[in-house]
């Protein structure tokens, strides 16, 4: 067995024990780790491997976490309808956003996206009738695995649910990286006009991966409203679009486990300093520059790196 | 009565249109200056938004002080242009040959300290200040009675941006700037400090958005999350006007202040839905602004 495929084969086992180790309290944290690891996960595709920053990609995940929140309290239906619902409506949502922004490049793209973001989460904010306005939708409840299936009420249970999803997605991500599609994504990244001189037109692309994104940010929404038991507008907000870039530079742009690393670090961080301080971001903030002036590969691979020179 | 109809309506229209040139006076103080960096040093500085909230602030606190309003809009431009100016050259100095990205999300990282460090001087509530008497209260203007603050906005924008203007095309610091913003290395080869006029730059940028921050304190008070809102609104003024172009913010505020006010009347709900209408009906026709040069 090769040593990343022994490595995963590892990973996987310690997602398995671990619930019967943590305490709840932990086993909560573990699972926000794996759902906004999804999320940065998903930022990193067209980010590392499309170089295409979005600076907007909340408003996947809070559409994920709306659409799902609305199907489990109006038609409680089981988990796996909601989340189907609320990547669905993401990917929906995305294509006409990214129809327009994808028309840029670049800088351009990163502001068009911020603005189509702030535009949702202003939509959030004051359709009161169906998202609730400021207060959100509360009392989102975890409901069976299927029709008369077993409840995904315990904590134990819901973890699975969460750990399925995200290691089927990053399965799915790594295949279609991998794919013919993924090349000619890379291809767009390194060289756009190159890719345009050979004839192709790489908007499709982009516009294809941007709702691919989309729609697995969108999942980890969905996930996200039946954990927490809540859809509020700040799951659209910028801030959450920064920390996803964050988590995808700190993992390690363009090694797509790197954001899930990502995602754990910058959690851990927030739990141990917010314990010290309510202003936990000015020093996470700090982390973060400093990261970004010498550490620009981000933990997975700078670590890559050193591996492969070792 | 058919006159009284047509007196109110030009009335009203003639408000709305002062309304709008007053809005876009305070989005050009700050889109002016993020289209400037973005200019010289190719970075688009998501700390922008974050420097015009710090204007406000300190606006807040040198009225506290003195009790004048005159003094903060003479005092904080600077400090604000010092802080930004600092921040320049101990960060982003080192990053200029990395790709865009990670310029962008190195003022990203800015932005989150700066707002958090404003949040624990200042606390979470708003802070209101006082215009000047001399702007307080209204004046009329022939058919209608229009407040003066706005007026003053009017105005300190058009001269705001004169001054840019002529700065940059009649002295010779202007013309280092623009030789910078044309080709860096060749500007360098012919004996320019690049990485001063950067830094100088950055500052002046950062001042201009202090200036809107005093300038729009009045109307608006001072609170956390004004920088993200007037970001975003810059955002779509440089998008709309071309990044990197003096007279595309000014158009670009321009359109963006009309679709507000307009919107905000017209269609209350939705006022933010026109704003990015009009956008992406540009964006369609010229991807890379109004004025703006294709990448």
């Amino acid at each position: 067995m090769t040593r990343p495929r022994a490595l995963a084969l590892a990973a996987v086992v310690v997602l398995a024990v671990l619930p019967w180790v943590l305490v709840r309290y932990q086993l909560s944290i573990l699972t926000d780790v794996l759902i906004f690891g999804l999320f940065a996960l998903s930022l990193d595709l067209i980010m590392g491997y499309t170089g295409m920053v979005s600076f907007g990609h909340a408003a996947y995940f809070g559409l994920g976490a709306y659409g799902s929140a609305l199907v489990l309290i109006h038609f409680g239906q089981p988990i796996p309808v909601a989340l189907l619902a609320g990547a669905l409506l993401a990917g929906v949502i995305a294509a006409p956003v990214g129809w327009f922004s994808t028309r840029a490049t670049g800088i351009y793209f990163a502001m068009l996206t911020l603005a189509f973001a702030q535009l949702l989460y202003t939509v959030a904010y004051k359709w009161r009738d169906l998202t609730g306005g400021s207060d959100g939708i509360a009392g989102v409840p975890k409901t069976a695995l299927f029709w008369g299936g077993p409840s995904l009420a315990s904590p134990r249970a819901f973890y699975f649910v969460v750990a399925g999803a995200v290691v089927l997605s990053l399965v799915l991500c790594r295949a279609l990286t991998r794919s013919p599609f993924g090349r000619a994504l890379q291809a767009v990244r390194e060289n756009e006009r190159r890719f345009i001189a050979l004839g192709r037109d790489p908007r499709p692309f982009k516009l294809v991966v941007f709702v691919i994104a989309a729609v697995f940010a969108g999942l980890a929404g969905a996930l996200f409203a039946p954990f927490r038991g809540f859809a509020s507008p700040e799951v659209m907000f910028w801030v959450l679009s920064g920390q996803g870039l964050m988590m995808v530079v700190v993992g390690g742009i363009g090694t797509l486990i790197g954001p899930i690393v990502g995602a754990m670090v910058f959690i851990l961080v927030q739990e141990v300093l917010s314990s010290y301080t309510e202003h936990w971001m000015i020093f996470t903030g700090a982390i973060f520059v400093l990261m970004v002036i010498f550490l620009p590969g981000g933990l997975v691979g700078t670590a890559r790196r050193l591996a492969s020179r070792a | 009565m058919p006159h009284g109809g047509i007196l109110v309506a030009i009335s009203l229209l003639l408000e709305q249109l002062l309304n709008a040139l007053a809005l876009a006076g305070l989005l050009f103080l700050v889109s002016a200056g993020l289209s400037l960096v973005f200019g010289i040093l190719r970075v688009v500085n998501f700390a922008h938004g974050v420097f015009y909230m710090l204007g406000a602030y300190l606006g807040f606190t040198v009225v506290a002080l003195t009790g004048w309003f005159w003094p903060a809009l003479v005092i904080v431009p600077p400090v604000v242009g010092l802080v930004g100016a600092v921040l320049e050259s101990s960060t982003l100095r080192f990053i200029y040959r990395r790709l865009p990205i990670y310029q962008l999300l190195l003022t990203f990282g800015l932005a989150l300290i700066l707002e958090e460090s404003i949040r624990v001087l200042y606390g979470p509530t708003a802070k209101g200040v006082d215009p000047p008497p001399l702007l307080q209260g209204s004046i009329p203007l022939g058919a209608i009675v229009y407040p003066r603050y706005r007026l003053f906005l009017v105005v300190l924008g058009l001269v705001v941006g004169a001054a840019v203007w002529l700065f940059l095309k009649r002295t010779r610091t202007g013309l280092v700037i623009r030789a910078v913003a044309q080709n860096a290395e060749m500007a360098d080869c012919l004996g320019a400090d690049v990485a001063r006029v950067r830094t100088l730059v950055f500052g002046a940028a950062c001042a201009l958005a202090g200036l809107g921050g005093v300038a729009a304190a009045p109307m608006t008070t001072a609170y956390l999350g004004m920088g993200i809102g007037v970001i975003v609104d810059a955002f779509v003024v440089v998008v709309i006007g071309g990044l990197g172009s003096i007279p595309g913010s000014m158009a670009g505020s321009l359109i963006v202040g009309a679709a507000q006010t307009w919107g905000a009347y017209y269609l209350p709900e939705t006022a933010m839905v026109i704003m990015y209408a009009v956008m992406g009906a540009i964006l369609i026709f010229r991807p890379w602004g109004l004025f703006g040069e294709e990448e």
